[in-house]
């Protein structure tokens, strides 16, 4: 039972080795985030613009939808605040994994703008983190990201049980190893406490 | 050297046992969210609180918090000519505040989540700009368990790599853990 325990704790780690630096580095990087209502959008790193006439009869809303399914913009998952800008163009925000992109639809012109703001290496690596197999962008490699980051959690919740199961089959009366076991649990039950 | 490695591994997992647990429940629960119909408890009651008490939005929340058992950090706050609102929120826990000048009463209205979707705020809790002390400190322990991940993640490569007989098979299983991985991360962030 320890060897093939310990096997399977090995070959999960080794298999899900990238979803933990991926996770671990996340982490690190979420306590540089801004507060709530601090967020800075990143600066305009590129602008695309594609001709595009849409038909005379929509709304806002439906017109806001056909230009961003035809904007080409690529891991992203909907538009946001739907707008006029100072111009009355119809303006809205779309949040991708590589950062948010402004969407101008620029009638007179026929012309959709896309003003590219790249979020960095850090909110792309973030904004993965939180993919798994129903969420995240619908591209097909932010999906098949998804499915290795849920098999990932898996494991990682197997590798825990499993390297407790470990430590108690093997090394149970190792005094600095049960102190620190006992110690950590009981700052985190107090903080558990002092939070409900 | 491999025992040490070996202790490291050991000390850092057990050091961080619960609050591994505590993100890989969590990331279940946000993952599977949609079968396990959580549903959070309503309360509501109404203080009476005096002007002077509440002259401004900090002071009056300061006073339910000292006098009226309310917790977490101060957020949102709104104001105008004779209501000030607020909400206090801390990980499971979420309180809206409506306070009428004219009433001198404070109408409160909490929410309170269950343990599942607790874990999922304490997951969510992050950065060092908390007004709520045990969320600056839930926030440190996030911290540090991100660290520890990576620590343990390098120590478990260690331990893998020594194990001379498992060498061939752990190759194979890490690179293709790593192709694939990679492989639609770079694709993604090329997109």
């Amino acid at each position: 039972m320890y060897e093939w325990m310990k096997k399977l704790h090995m070959y999960a780690g080794l298999l899900s080795f990238m979803a933990f630096v991926v996770w671990g580095f996340a982490g690190v990087h979420a306590v540089f985030l801004p507060p709530p209502g601090g967020y800075q959008p990143p600066e305009i790193s590129e602008v695309r613009e594609t001709p595009f006439e849409a038909p005379g009869n929509l709304d806002d809303k439906q017109l806001a939808d056909l230009v961003y399914k035809s904007a080409g913009i690529t891991m992203a998952g909907g538009f946001y605040n739907v707008h006029r800008d100072d111009s009355q163009n119809l303006a809205f925000l779309v949040f991708s994994a590589n950062g948010r992109r402004d969407v101008t639809y620029l009638e007179d012109q026929k012309r959709i703008r896309v003003e590219i703001r790249d979020g960095g290496l850090g909110n792309f690596l973030s904004s993965m983190h939180t993919a798994h197999s129903r969420r995240g962008a619908p591209d097909r490699s932010a999906r098949l990201w998804g499915w290795y980051n849920e098999f990932s959690t898996w494991a990682f919740l197997f590798m825990t049980l499993s390297g407790f199961y470990m430590w108690v089959a093997t090394r149970p009366r190792l005094p600095w190893a049960s102190l620190s076991f006992a110690g950590a649990a009981a700052v985190c039950l107090i903080l558990w406490a002092a939070t409900r | 050297m491999f025992n040490l490695m070996r202790n490291i591994h050991l000390i850092l997992g057990l050091v961080f046992f619960v609050f591994a647990m505590i993100f890989a429940v969590s990331s279940l629960v946000i993952i599977y969210r949609p079968w396990l119909n959580q549903t959070p408890r309503d309360f509501e009651h109404t203080v009476r609180v005096t002007p002077e008490r509440a002259a401004t939005p900090r002071t009056l929340a300061l006073e339910l918090m000292r006098n009226h058992g309310l917790a977490g950090d101060l957020r949102q706050i709104e104001e105008n000519d004779d209501e000030i609102r607020f909400t206090i929120t801390r990980p499971g826990t979420q309180t809206q505040v409506r306070y009428s000048a004219g009433t001198s009463e404070a109408k409160i209205q909490t929410r309170r989540h269950g343990a599942l979707e607790t874990l999922v705020q304490l997951h969510t809790n992050h950065g060092f700009w908390h007004d709520f002390l045990p969320s600056q400190a839930w926030a440190l322990v996030s911290l540090l368990g991100s660290i520890g991940l990576f620590l343990l993640g390098a120590s478990g490569i260690y331990l893998w790599f020594c194990h001379h007989e498992e060498r061939l098979i752990g190759s194979i299983i890490l690179g293709a853990g790593l192709t694939y991985s990679l492989t639609t991360l770079v694709l993604s962030r090329a997109a």
